[in-house]
């Protein structure tokens, strides 16, 4: 190794080793990243805690039974709201004969009626 | 005191039973069985309600229909029709008539005739007003009973007839019977 070169090498290492002043800007572009950084980490924390809750058996099984219930009373509800006008008409059938029933019996109440007392007006002008 | 109890239960008890509502006794209902055809026809409240809700409000008659059965509180049929004649006892229709023989019920029609047509017409009455209507139609090869349960008036009634084809019913033809009569 020449003096030259000794020269050479402590000029590089000068020069590198020389203080420099950050680029514009720096300080807030590092401080803005450990805060993103940071927001991100305590939002999975906060998740973390709320699906852990579901590691414990019985929150998992009641949980699930909710949903389950909810998804068998939704489908009956829903059955019934289908099959309620067929039935509705089959009950206003039922409701319209009934009443032709009634009518029908009440109208031989009245010829029953009609009839004994025109038999007995006859009878009394034979007297 | 224990006098006194049986006493009030005594009077209590009569009442209780007048206000009861009528039942179809178990030997009527068997008769099902024997009928060549039948009717059946079970109708409280709610499910008077309900089914009138499907009563059409453009169709007149239909909607003096949902005007009729709006009070009532209730509509009970049972028709049986026999193939040949002695399908069913006098005693399964005394089962009925004699329920109406408590308070509260006048029989306005009751007729009897040789070739077995036997009608029994029966209002309830509460406070003089119509309250219900029982009809009993024994005929040689049916038997029929109707039970209208609820306020209705006779003009009311009068509407029950004239629909559906049948000719209406004039409530001035039926006669004034007295309170209590019976045969």
């Amino acid at each position: 190794m020449t003096v030259n070169d000794d020269n050479r090498m402590e000029d590089a290492l000068r020069d590198a080793l020389c203080r420099r002043e950050a680029p514009e800007g720096f300080a807030e572009r590092v401080l803005a990243r450990v805060e993103k950084r940071s927001f991100s980490r305590r939002a999975d924390l906060h998740l973390g805690s709320w699906l852990g809750m579901f590691r414990q058996p019985l929150l998992r099984w009641t949980a699930l039974a909710a949903v389950s219930t909810a998804l068998i009373v939704g489908g009956i509800e829903y059955r019934q709201l289908q099959r309620e006008p067929a039935e509705g008409e089959v009950a206003k059938q039922q409701l319209i004969l009934a009443l032709r029933i009634a009518s029908s019996k009440l109208q031989l109440a009245k010829s029953k009626v009609q009839h004994s007392q025109d038999q007995n007006e006859n009878q009394e002008e034979k007297e | 005191m224990k006098k006194l109890s049986w006493l009030i239960l005594s009077v209590v008890l009569p009442v209780l039973a007048g206000a009861q509502d009528i039942k179809i006794p178990p030997e009527v209902e068997k008769l099902s069985a024997k009928a060549k055809e039948t009717v059946e026809v079970t109708m409280d409240g709610p499910m008077l309600r309900w089914a009138s809700k499907f009563l059409s409000a453009d169709d007149p008659e239909e909607k003096k229909c949902a005007q009729l059965v709006a009070n009532l509180k209730g509509i009970y049929v049972r028709s049986y029709e026999f193939e040949d004649e002695g399908g069913y006892t006098q005693a399964e229709v005394e089962a009925l008539r004699s329920q109406m023989r408590g308070p509260g019920w006048r029989r306005v029609v009751g007729v009897r005739e040789r070739d077995g047509d036997n009608v029994d017409v029966f209002f309830r009455l509460e406070n003089e007003k119509m309250a219900g209507i029982v009809v009993i139609a024994a005929e040689p090869k049916e038997l029929t009973f109707v039970n209208i349960v609820g306020p209705i008036e006779l003009d009311q009634l009068a509407d029950l007839g004239g629909e559906f084809g049948v000719p209406k019913l004039d409530p001035k033809s039926l006669p004034q019977a007295q309170k209590g009569d019976r045969k």
